[in-house]
């Protein structure tokens, strides 16, 4: 029997919440993708909680937050802690996204569920992959090899495909069939035939608009810029908004326009740095140009990035451009700016992506738009006045009796250790406890005598009073003197090691200097709310710019990719039900649409088993060529190897007679310039037959659409008068084939 | 130009006469260039009608088509993959005249940075390089159409062409350096290019292959030395910069471009940052192709090493901060201690020539050589600390500058060769890439060390070939309806063979749209023969030839129809016309042929009253007729067949005799070659003169 597979869903299915389902492979869990909406709502995980502690692998394919925005909180709450595999970009870029949605929220909000250094501390055991790099996992999933593949739509995006044992489950999700500015289309379809493919619907009812919408994006740009409005495009952190700069770039230099553009993220400069030395991930043209020219497309000339908003406040007024996170415009940048520029008739707010359910941006995209919207607007202010000294009381109290607390756990633990030996061997011993309490908060009215003596060292039990401490630097001696430890006097191999020491420590990405100020602040500070309700004045478009694929695309590539089976996720529920029908009609007969938690066995019920071929009949086989292939028809005796091993030899009796087969594909399209060239007459006529001279009609008959495991082989028939013609045409038709 | 390299033993040209058995799975490995050399690295190799080409150098210190591998011993447009593992003039330099001016039309790759260096690399090479219009072995054009050729590949991405599969790995070395890993039916084979196991200050280590190869054509340029430790190096080579400015000298770096020089900026950038008094003493590197390379160096930062990685977190380490680049000798205000690495590395000409000169009777003054010199060389000369120099100029000049030689080339020591080779543990290993004794001597401390391993090591030399045979083992995956019992010892398989590249699977053919991207197919003939007589008539003529022809009526229509032989169903369609229809096979084609053919003749000629007797009596005559030709036949075999007694044919050949009994096909005879080839000769003949017999039945 095939390799045993099951599809679990744990979020995603039937509607457009983020994804995260559990493939098991041979009893290999893995989790593919952990994703979660700008809501971060932790009601989303509750079946992936269930199963956390049982995953053996993660894969995480692309760099957003629908994609991967659960992993900081999944590690942290649910210990999750198998191995997580990524393509090195949506690693990287990922994690700025986590930094930038962190950086955000807590701006507006008291963001608990998780910490940067949660986010750093799930991002630092992520095995970082190459396109087409086989992965042998061990162990636990010995046998199991994983591969990441060109999937578009993001940087570093990725289609998974998992083997084993010659078997193939391929995930795709949110694939880009073009080429665009800064990606290659995706490498899905040189995929044929996998056991099982799990792909999403989510864009199977939309079908892209012709190209024109390009110039649609361009003219409405440029057309509120010259009336002196202000665009804003609501981007995510460090995906397609790359592709847009690049659009935005190309254009300013094609027209030589002089309005400033505006990168603003609490991540942008370092997605740009980093974006600048991915160029092995990107497209032929970048790659192409970057080799012959060394232009690196992303040293940006028109772009401006900033990291804060007092940085755009602070430029020149005039019309002006600005991309800011998040798309959603539940937070971010993008949410103030919005409810700053809304009510200005001149201004303009292009959405490139349909908005997640739920948020603002959906809200505005609706038809016709909403005229006003409720939105609520937060900011972080520092305390002040008696907030501030209460604030402050509150923090001393606290610091006393845990500093209180801390010298008797310390004293009496000094008197059990060091009560015998008065050698007091490690007189700085740091209290823990205290390390967090802020230095700066001094309280001058008493108390904090005793504290501030203590902060740093604990005083010997044996002293009386509080007293800096002393120790006796006691040498060893022996016969030759003092006894000398040799590797004080190694040279140490860390000259060169020092720089790296002095970051690895560290956060694993890098953040700018106004995020980290923000981070390291610890000035006390609250958060201010308040509600209003903005006048939707401003004009609002909806391009699509999500570079996935469409519909259209999506069943010209699952019609080509003829999975034998099929798993449909992640897509609104009419669209599933859409994709499900014209895949059962078009694909394969076996769809399967699981719920959340429900899980589906999509085992192949092949069977199969290996022989030896061995030299004696191999030497007997012609084999002849067929496009990739290579066929023959072999009749076989089963006998043994020495090592016990099935083989097959020649036959020894007369071989049986076998039905002749025909073997090969035809086209009718490719078959009749082939009839011309002989000097036939040839047109189509009425249902997909093919006219040969003046009598004799070719036509396939069957679903000659469907490729999948229902149907059989393709019915061609040839029909005619007995005539010379005839017998020619059939001869041609006879060459088209190989028969076996 | 081949009796060069010693003598070839046979031309890999002849191919059209191979050695007739085993031909496919010999493996044959014959290094172009690099064999007990130095220099333009180029190795061969050929298994199951495959061809790979690794490295494609020149050797520098020829000029001209003499500086090019022998390519003239292959045929380059069998080469299917060509593989280049970096940069290097050695190892890529010939690679535009390959692809432009010669037949090869296979495909080539190589790692993003080793593409965006090699064409600046080249072109600085075709502009430098002074030799006559004639002797180019290409322009700029070639090198500009070169890039469309070349494809690239990512470190440990796997790649299939035409089923041969290939990888890379990190080699260390320089930037973009790989190692490759290919596989051909399941034989791998290791071609370390140049390579080294230390990591440096931007360049990974060279990574330990996952698989073993069978294989491992592996670099030798250092023999069985042994380097210093790293940084034993890096501190005589600050601490001699660091004494000599002190003291108020300038210090001369001459080193190539690219590669370690890299290497060496971002020494001192990161000493200079430690050593604030220092920063007042400018740093140069002298070098337009240096700082054209920069932007790689900069972009590329995912090649190298975690340490660089980390260091990009904050800033890109390849933004210098106390490095600034100088354009030329003009330009350079040489007053007090300044530290300068100019190119070239070996002092021939150009800008680090002149700043030697400038500089060389100086005693505070210093020239630190960083890396393998070649003999012939200024660079070289001065190793030796000689009292005078000749001056371009043909004055001799006093040399009072120190000289010091600290070598930071990436290559394996003779420890990193064979704790790599150790650990990899390849079953053969072929040495390049060395010169002849160094080679000689690794190959005989290699043996000793690993004697208990049973290892091959060969030295081949130019144009030599290494032959091996690989007894690959032929798997096969039966699967589908064919595999839904596994059949016991005895029973038979019959099936579809697929092969793709080197996998193959057996299949029935109603499963092979399943399983390939082939797919089988039915064709339907149907046929309209005009006819107007009865249909009775066919039918009975039919029943003369054929032993099945069932009367049936069309359900639909209630036509009269008929099938022949299960095959062919006859249907009459109006009065004037009946319609055939069958599945094309070739057996149902010939049946379906003949009825034709009845069908015709029954048209043309009235029926006539057949009779049966006659019929009965032309069997006989047949059948009398069938004896003759067999007779006839045996004697045009065996020569003397006589007939014997009781029927039985009587067959002599050279004293033997052999008895055969034409009834049951029973041969008798002592002889029992001659008794098998009458049986076999007898079976043939009958199956021609004898009816068809009914398989379908």
């Amino acid at each position: 029997m095939g390799t045993s597979v099951q599809v679990t869903p744990l979020c995603g299915v039937f509607n457009e919440n983020p994804l995260s389902y559990l493939v098991s492979i041979d009893g290999f869990n893995f989790l593919i993708d952990c994703g979660w909406n700008d809501h971060f709502d932790p009601s989303l995980l509750q079946p992936l909680s269930k199963v956390a502690s049982t995953i053996d692998a993660v894969l995480l394919s692309h760099s957003d937050t629908m994609h991967l925005g659960a992993l900081p909180y999944a590690v942290k709450q649910f210990g999750l802690n198998a191995p997580v595999f990524s393509t090195e970009p949506a690693h990287r870029m990922g994690l700025l996204t986590m930094y930038d949605q962190f950086l955000s929220r807590r701006q507006v909000s008291e963001f608990e569920l998780f910490t940067l250094d949660d986010i750093d501390s799930a991002f630092q055991n992520v095995t970082r992959l190459t396109y087409s790099q086989n992965y042998h996992l061990s162990g636990k999933g010995e046998g199991i090899v994983i591969a990441p593949h060109m999937a578009g739509h993001l940087l570093g995006g990725t289609v998974w495909k998992i083997t084993k044992d010659g078997e193939d489950v391929i995930y795709a999700v949110d694939y880009n069939r073009r080429k665009e500015k800064h990606l290659n289309g995706t490498v899905l379809e040189s995929f044929v035939r996998p056991a099982v493919l799990i792909t999403d619907a989510y864009n199977a009812l939309n079908n892209q608009p012709p190209r024109q919408q390009r110039e649609i994006f361009q003219d409405s740009i440029s057309k509120t810029l010259k009336a002196g409005g202000n665009v804003l495009l609501p981007v995510d952190t460090a995906g397609r908004v790359l592709e847009l700069i690049l659009i935005l770039e190309d254009y300013w230099a094609e027209h030589s326009l002089n309005y400033p553009i505006y990168f603003l993220t609490y991540v942008s400069s370092s997605t740009i740095d980093y974006v600048k030395s991915f160029l092995e991930w990107m497209g032929d043209s970048i790659t192409k140009s970057f080799e012959t020219s060394r232009d690196n497309a992303f040293l940006l000339k028109y772009v401006t990035l900033l990291i804060n908003k007092s940085e755009l406040d602070n430029a020149p007024d005039g019309p002006k451009v600005v991309l800011a996170s998040m798309a959603s415009l539940e937070a971010g940048f993008s949410h103030d700016i919005f409810v700053e520029w809304a009510s200005e008739v001149k201004n303009l707010v292009l959405f490139t992506e349909r908005g997640q359910y739920g948020t603002l941006a959906r809200m505005l995209q609706a038809d016709p738009p909403p005229k006003a919207v409720k939105v609520t607007m937060s900011r972080r202010v520092p305390l002040a006045g008696e907030e501030l000294i209460a604030y402050e009381e509150e923090q001393n109290r606290l610091k006393k009796e845990e500093t209180l607390k801390a010298s008797l756990i310390k004293e009496e633990e000094s008197k059990a250790s060091h009560g015998p030996d008065n050698d007091l061997n490690d007189p700085m011993i740091i209290d823990t406890n205290n390390a967090h309490a802020p230095l700066d908060v001094v309280d001058p009215h008493g108390g904090g005598f005793r504290d501030i003596f203590i902060d740093g060292f604990v005083p010997p039990s044996i002293s009386v009073a509080p007293m800096f401490p002393l120790y006796d630097t006691t040498s060893e001696w022996d016969d030759f003197g003092e006894v000398i430890n040799p590797d004080d006097y190694v040279i140490k191999d860390e000259d060169m090691d020092q720089a790296a020491m002095n970051f690895g420590g560290n956060l694993d990405g890098k953040l700018d200097e106004g995020a980290a100020s923000l981070m390291l602040d610890t000035k006390p500070s609250k958060v201010v709310s308040n509600e209003l309700t903005v006048q939707v004045k401003c004009s609002l478009i909806y391009l699509d710019y999500e570079g996935r694929a469409d519909g259209r695309s999506i069943k010209t590539i699952l019609a080509h990719v003829a999975p034998l089976k099929l798993v449909l996720i992640h897509g609104s529920a009419e669209a599933t039900e859409h994709l499900k029908q014209h895949c059962l009609k078009h694909v394969c007969p076996y769809v399967y649409t699981p719920q959340i938690e429900e899980t589906i066995d999509v085992t192949s019920d092949l069977c199969a088993y290996k022989v030896q071929l061995s030299e004696k009949l191999m030497s007997n086989v012609l084999f002849k060529k067929l496009g990739d292939y290579e066929i023959a028809w072999v009749d076989a005796e089963v006998g043994k190897t020495e090592n016990g091993m099935m083989s097959l030899l020649p036959i020894s009796t007369q071989a049986p007679h076998h039905k002749s087969v025909l073997v090969g594909d035809l086209k009718m399209a490719d078959f009749k310039p082939f009839l011309s060239s002989q000097g036939i007459q040839v047109e189509f006529a009425g249902g997909g037959a093919l006219r040969c001279g003046e009598y004799v009609t070719i036509r396939k008959v069957g679903q000659a659409g469907q490729k999948g495991g229902g149907s059989g082989p393709q019915q061609i028939v040839i029909e005619g008068p007995l005539c010379d013609d005839y017998y020619k045409i059939r001869d041609y038709l006879y060459s088209q084939f190989y028969l076996q | 130009m081949a009796s060069m390299g010693g003598q070839p033993p046979s031309s890999l040209k002849r191919r059209d006469a191979p050695p007739v058995s085993k031909e496919g799975d010999q493996l044959i490995i014959t290094p172009l260039g690099a064999g007990n050399e130095v220099g333009r690295s180029c190795v061969y190799m050929s298994y199951k009608g495959k061809t790979v080409l690794f490295d494609c150098g020149i050797h520098p210190a020829y000029s001209g088509m003499s500086a090019l591998p022998y390519f003239d011993e292959i045929d380059p447009s069998i080469i299917d993959v060509l593989l280049i593992t970096h940069f290097h003039l050695d190892h890529a330099a010939s690679l535009p005249y390959f692809l432009e001016k010669t037949t090869f039309k296979g495909r080539v790759f190589m790692t993003h940075a080793t593409k965006a260096i090699y064409k600046l690399i080249l072109t600085d090479y075709v502009k430098v390089s002074k030799v006559s219009v004639e002797d180019m072995l290409f322009d700029e054009q070639d090198i500009n159409r070169s890039m469309d050729k070349i494809e690239v590949l990512d470190f440990h991405q796997t790649v299939e062409v035409n089923g041969i599969k290939f990888w890379c790995y990190t080699a260390g070395h320089v930037l973009g350096a790989a190692m490759f890993m290919v596989d051909i039916a399941g034989v791998r084979v290791l071609y370390t290019g140049d390579y080294s196991r230390e990591e440096d200050r931007h360049l990974r280590a060279a990574e330990l292959p996952q698989f073993s190869p069978d294989i491992c054509i592996i670099e030798s340029t250092y023999g069985v030395q042994l380097h210093q430790p790293r940084h034993i190096r890096e501190k005589r080579f600050t601490d001699v910069i660091h004494t000599t400015i002190s003291q108020g000298g300038r210090v001369l770096i001459p080193a190539f471009a690219l590669g370690r020089a890299q290497e060496l900026l971002l020494i001192l950038d990161e000493y200079w940052s430690n050593h604030p008094e220092l920063h007042n003493i400018p740093i140069y590197y002298a070098s337009p192709l240096a700082k054209k390379c920069m932007t790689v160096y900069q972009t590329y930062i995912l090649s190298m090493n975690e340490r660089i990685r980390n260091q990009f977190a904050s800033s890109n380490p390849f933004k210098f901060k106390h490095i600034s680049p100088l354009n030329s000798i003009e330009d350079f205000n040489d007053v007090g201690p300044s530290v300068v690495m100019a190119s070239p590395g070996g002092l021939q000409s150009g800008l680090s020539r002149q700043l030697f000169e400038r500089w060389c009777s100086d005693k505070k003054n210093a020239c630190v050589i960083p890396g393998y010199v070649v003999v012939g060389t200024l660079a070289k000369t001065i190793i030796s600390e000689p009292k005078e120099v000749t001056l371009m100029n043909g004055l001799i000049a006093p040399l009072n500058m120190q000289v010091h030689y600290i070598s930071f080339s990436a290559h394996a020591d003779y420890a990193q060769t064979s704790t790599f080779l150790k650990e990899l543990m390849p079953p053969n290993i072929i040495l390049v890439h060395g010169e002849s004794h160094e080679m000689g001597r690794l190959k005989t401390k290699l043996t000793t060390e690993l004697a208990d391993c049973n290892t091959n090591i060969i030295t081949p030399k130019n144009c030599q070939s290494v032959e091996m045979y690989f007894n690959s083992e032929k798997m096969a995956k039966t699967i589908g309806r064919l595999a839904e019992k596994t059949p016991e010892i005895g029973e038979t398989v019959s099936g579809i063979l697929v092969k793709k590249g080197f996998t193959y699977q057996i299949m029935a053919p109603d499963d092979l749209h399943i399983f390939s991207q082939l797919s089988a197919a039915n064709i339907t003939q149907r046929i309209t023969i005009p006819y107007s007589g009865a249909f009775g008539v066919i039918k009975y003529r039919l029943e003369q030839i054929y032993e099945s022809v069932e009367s049936l009526t069309d359900e639909e229509s209630g036509v009269a129809t008929m099938r022949v032989d299960d095959r062919v169903t006859l249907k009459q369609d109006s009065e004037k016309h009946i319609s055939m229809h069958w599945t094309s096979d070739p057996i149902s084609d010939m049946v379906s042929d003949s009825v034709v053919a009845l069908v015709l003749n029954i048209s043309r000629e009235m029926p006539k009253v057949i009779d049966e007797s006659e019929a009965m009596k032309s069997e006989e005559e047949s059948g009398r007729k069938a004896e003759k030709v067999i007779h006839a036949l045996l004697v045009s075999l065996f020569g003397d067949v006589k007939l014997g007694e009781n029927g039985k044919l009587v067959i002599r050949v050279d004293g033997n005799v052999a008895y055969l009994d034409k009834q049951s096909g029973d041969v008798e005879s002592e002889n029992e070659g001659l008794k098998e080839r009458v049986r076999t000769a007898y079976r043939r003949i009958q199956s021609a003169v004898k009816p068809i017999p009914l398989i379908a039945a």
